[in-house]
């Protein structure tokens, strides 16, 4: 769920690009600096980019019967690396925001920073922290594409709560009332992005070992 | 998915510079984002709909299919402010709350439309190559040119294989939906990633040294209609500070 164009007071839209500013720059920088050693990667951060964009357009069932949309930060994290991310998100949110008028110009500090900044940095987090405890890919992948999904709706139910205080009980009053609609509500569904993530990993390691290897999420051909 | 795309490529605002573009309908946003909601909203809003429904000739149910989404988020957004929690009643209907809400609404609809202005009257094509001017890197503006290229190709791509699994009763089931949605997923990254190492193959033929500049159709900056721009927003602050 990205904030809406204009929902967010004006000091609040500006602080929160400034927040997610450094982030954005850093990965910009990597970016930039990546192409200048190989410029051949350009296309295929391209393509990341576009696939990120893509994740975000799969339908994925709710325990209501209707549908929802992966947020697919876990998936592009685990893929792509946080900092790279942090570029890739912002300019396929820009997109959401002018090819389909969700999120917005002014709220893009504030969806950056929940969706292409907390979200890859919770799953990248989560997932090295399975991996050297010894877990799996699959436990890795599942718990670092829910948490990061959960993560992402935590922290747009604080912005949210920041900008929209409680008049009685204050930011802490708000984080419960925003975070009931958007977080609690949300735990089914990051669920179903864990597992959804899962068979998609699986899928790819079966299909497209040498790009995982490429990407370093595979060390060997064979792992699983 | 792409109507939003399809009518910056056939409004009658097609051929004006982004720039003319943008300071109307950023400029819009940005009123209705700092004016008081009302009556700035009310203002902002009705200025950018006349416009999307007048000059920029699209119909209602265009309009209406473009903001709808987002309107829901308004909406739901909304709630918690008639919501207070704490107290003797832990959770409790806050009528004073309404006033606020409605602000909130109100603001957030009129910066959509203005936002819905420059999205449905300028194809993202024309944005992105004059970015650069404003300092954006260049490898950075032609990595979003190259996802916007290629992010057709591979909706397309998940169009055709979600409709060659419903073909085959791939969405009977949750079990077999969760399979079906993974191998979308799976087919469109090792088609972008295919697409993109062709791409690599094709250009390295072609002496490729890492600029992925493209052509950018030289448009005069119309005077005129910054002028009448100038007026107009000048026009909406006026009137929101006299009637606020």
């Amino acid at each position: 769920m990205h904030i809406a164009e204009g929902y967010l007071p004006p000091l609040h839209a500006v602080a929160w690009t400034v927040v997610a500013a450094p982030f954005v720059v850093h990965g910009a920088r990597a970016v930039v600096r990546q192409v200048r050693d190989e410029p051949e990667t350009k296309l295929l951060l391209g393509a990341a980019g576009a696939f990120s964009f893509v994740l975000s357009a799969l339908k994925i069932p709710s325990v209501t019967g209707s549908s929802s949309h992966p947020t697919g930060t876990g998936l592009g994290a685990v893929l792509f690396r946080p900092p790279v991310m942090a570029l890739l998100g912002t300019i396929v949110l820009m997109f959401q925001a002018l090819l389909l008028a969700h999120g917005g110009i002014t709220t893009l500090g504030a969806n950056a920073f929940s969706m292409a900044i907390v979200g890859p940095w919770m799953a990248y987090g989560v997932y090295r922290l399975v991996k050297r405890l010894g877990g799996g890919l699959t436990p890795a992948v599942f718990l670092a594409a829910s948490l990061a999904d959960l993560a992402t709706y935590c922290m747009t139910s604080v912005q949210l709560a920041l900008a929209y205080p409680d008049p009685a009980s204050g930011v802490l009053g708000s984080v419960v009332k925003f975070g009931s609609i958007f977080a609690i509500t949300q735990i089914p569904l990051a669920v179903s992005e864990g597992l959804l993530t899962v068979l998609i990993v699986r899928l790819l390691v079966k299909v497209s070992p040498a790009e995982l290897i490429r990407l370093g999420v595979l060390r060997r051909p064979v792992e699983a | 998915m792409h109507s939003l795309d399809a009518l910056a490529y056939t409004n009658p605002w097609r051929r004006r510079h982004p720039a003319e573009k943008a300071a109307l309908a950023l400029g819009l946003l940005s009123c209705a984002v700092v004016l008081p909601p009302w009556p700035g909203a009310l203002l902002v809003g009705g200025v950018a709909l006349v416009v999307l429904l007048g000059p920029v000739a699209l119909r209602p149910a265009q309009v209406w299919r473009a903001v709808r989404a987002p309107l829901v988020f308004i909406a739901v957004g909304s709630v918690p402010l008639l919501v207070a929690v704490g107290g003797a009643v832990l959770v409790r209907f806050e009528p004073a709350g309404a006033g606020p809400a409605l602000a909130l609404a109100g603001r957030a609809f009129a910066a959509l439309l203005g936002l819905v202005l420059f999205a449905a009257t300028t194809p993202l094509a024309d944005t992105l190559p004059r970015l650069e001017r404003l300092g954006v890197p260049a490898a950075v503006t032609e990595i979003a040119s190259l996802i916007y290229r290629l992010l057709f190709l591979l909706l397309d791509t998940i169009a055709g294989v979600r409709e060659a699994q419903a073909g085959r009763l791939g969405f009977r089931t949750w079990r077999t939906t969760y399979r079906s949605v993974a191998g979308q997923s799976g087919a469109v990254f090792v088609g972008s990633f295919d697409r993109a190492r062709r791409l690599e193959q094709g250009l390295a033929l072609r002496g490729y040294t890492g600029s992925l500049r493209v052509q950018v159709e030289a448009r005069p900056v119309s005077w005129r209609f910054l002028a009448v721009t100038a007026v107009v927003l000048a026009g909406v602050v006026t009137a929101a500070m006299v009637l606020g």
